[in-house]
């Protein structure tokens, strides 16, 4: 006998993640904090981190509700003025 | 916008362990027996509506929730066609961006799907709204619970883990409906007072399992109010640093009776709690570190006290339940806010 799968099928994407950036010497490095406890603090470290051992500077830092997406005029300033950012702590 | 038809299976029997076994293999299922979606189940289910329209796509799988897929789930949790038209009107609410199912499914908190049953359908597809309806013995609220969670799990990814974090997890996260007893409520139904007029609809409230509002004794509104305003201030729960949270109170129709003979509306009740519901600034500036609070309450002194929603209408009151003096506040997961869509039955 048959029987259904449950799943169905899956719709586009609604945004897809960019390339990795190769070689981060002279990069513009962002941070999206989520607000998150201590997210802000581990994101400026890690930044700190790799702009010390790369050569990268750290640009833009914005911050964001956790539960919530990021305004479109915060991911618009975001793509405007770094090249990679850093984000994503959960509890 | 339609989706590709569902794959079909071999199973070898009629047989809700057999396909528990076949699930299993695919990372389906929510742990209990389901019924197998066969062609002819999910055909009777469909009733003749068109299988391949799109009612929503839920994130984070971004799955396309079509009639078919969403009556396969109906089916599977054991569900009569009668309640099809709740469970697809729920799945239209669970799309509504207010309700934010994204954070509802990737967070960290206990948050569950509470589904709210208004109007006609209530009572012509048999859910409880008398007593014990937030708990076991009536199929139609177990079964369209259930089905809401597997579409969750299975359409929208939500699987413990890769598409829902919920740390503890909770047994709301099974089956979470009841229906509103609307024959016993002093101020009509839930979904009209909103201005969702129709004979039927459902409410879609993202929140937390029942906190119990124990009142045996008042003959009067303001005690067994004040018994609801603590119940809703307790530090543990999610709204507590986010004032946009929404608390739903489901009075028994007992306590909904000693409100109304004194006169009171919803609008008296929610009134009252919002100004009861409160706590010292002090104290919830000193348990969170991080608030999330209209503007009006960053301002607030140490020495104030605020309210634990930043406006009375976020306080929605129905009745619920059967004989007894039980009430219960269902705090929301903070960001989020519920959706009431009709039901066309």
């Amino acid at each position: 006998m048959k029987v259904y799968a449950p799943d169905g099928a899956v719709g586009s994407p609604t945004a897809a993640l960019a390339p990795s950036v190769p070689v981060l010497t002279g990069k513009r490095i962002g941070i999206l904090d989520n607000t998150k406890p201590n997210a802000g603090a581990l994101l400026e470290r890690l930044a700190q981190r790799l702009v010390s051992r790369t050569g990268a500077v750290l640009g833009l830092v914005e911050t964001k509700n956790a539960a919530l997406a990021a305004p479109d005029e915060v991911i618009a300033r975001l793509q405007s003025e770094v090249d990679l950012v850093l984000t994503g702590s959960a509890d | 916008m339609t989706g590709d038809a569902p794959l079909l299976l071999d199973l070898t029997e009629d047989d809700p362990c057999a396909l528990m076994q076949l699930y299993d293999e695919h990372g389906w299922g929510d742990g209990l027996p389901m019924v197998p979606p066969t062609p002819e189940r999910v055909e009777a289910m469909l009733a003749g509506t068109d299988p391949d329209e799109t009612i929503a796509v839920l994130p984070p799988r971004s799955g396309i929730a079509t009639r078919r897929v969403i009556a396969i789930n109906a089916v599977l949790a054991g569900c009569e066609a009668a309640q099809l038209p709740v469970v697809v009107a729920a799945v239209r609410a669970l799309a509504g961006s207010e309700l934010n199912l994204r954070g509802v499914n990737a967070t960290t908190h206990c948050v569950a799907p509470l589904l709210i049953v208004h109007g006609d359908i209530a009572q012509s597809a048999g859910y409880n709204s008398g007593l014990g309806a937030f708990g076991p013995g009536n199929r139609a609220n177990a079964s369209t619970g259930r089905a809401i969670r597997l579409i969750l799990m299975h359409v929208g990814g939500a699987r413990p883990g890769p598409g829902d974090a919920s740390t503890q997890g909770g047994p709301a996260k099974y089956s979470y409906c009841v229906a509103e007893n609307t024959a016993q409520s002093p101020w009509g139904g839930y979904a009209a007072s909103i201005g969702v007029e129709a004979a039927s609809a459902v409410t879609v409230h993202c929140g937390e399992a029942p906190h119990n509002v124990h009142d045996m004794e008042s003959a009067n509104p303001a005690p067994i109010l004040d018994k609801v305003a603590s119940a809703m201030t307790s530090l543990g729960q999610n709204n507590a640093p986010i004032s946009s949270g929404e608390y739903f109170v489901a009075l028994c129709p007992e306590h909904a009776a000693v409100c109304a003979s004194a006169g009171w509306t919803r609008g008296h009740i929610s009134s009252y709690l919002f100004n009861r519901a409160t706590l010292p600034v002090a104290e919830l500036r000193r348990a969170f570190g991080l608030r999330a609070w209209a503007p009006w309450q960053q301002a607030l002194a140490d020495e104030d006290r605020v309210s634990m929603t930043e406006h009375p209408d976020n306080i929605k009151i129905l009745v619920v339940g059967g004989a007894g003096k039980h009430s219960s506040v269902i705090p929301s997961w903070g960001m989020t806010k519920s959706v009431t869509v009709p039901v066309d039955a």
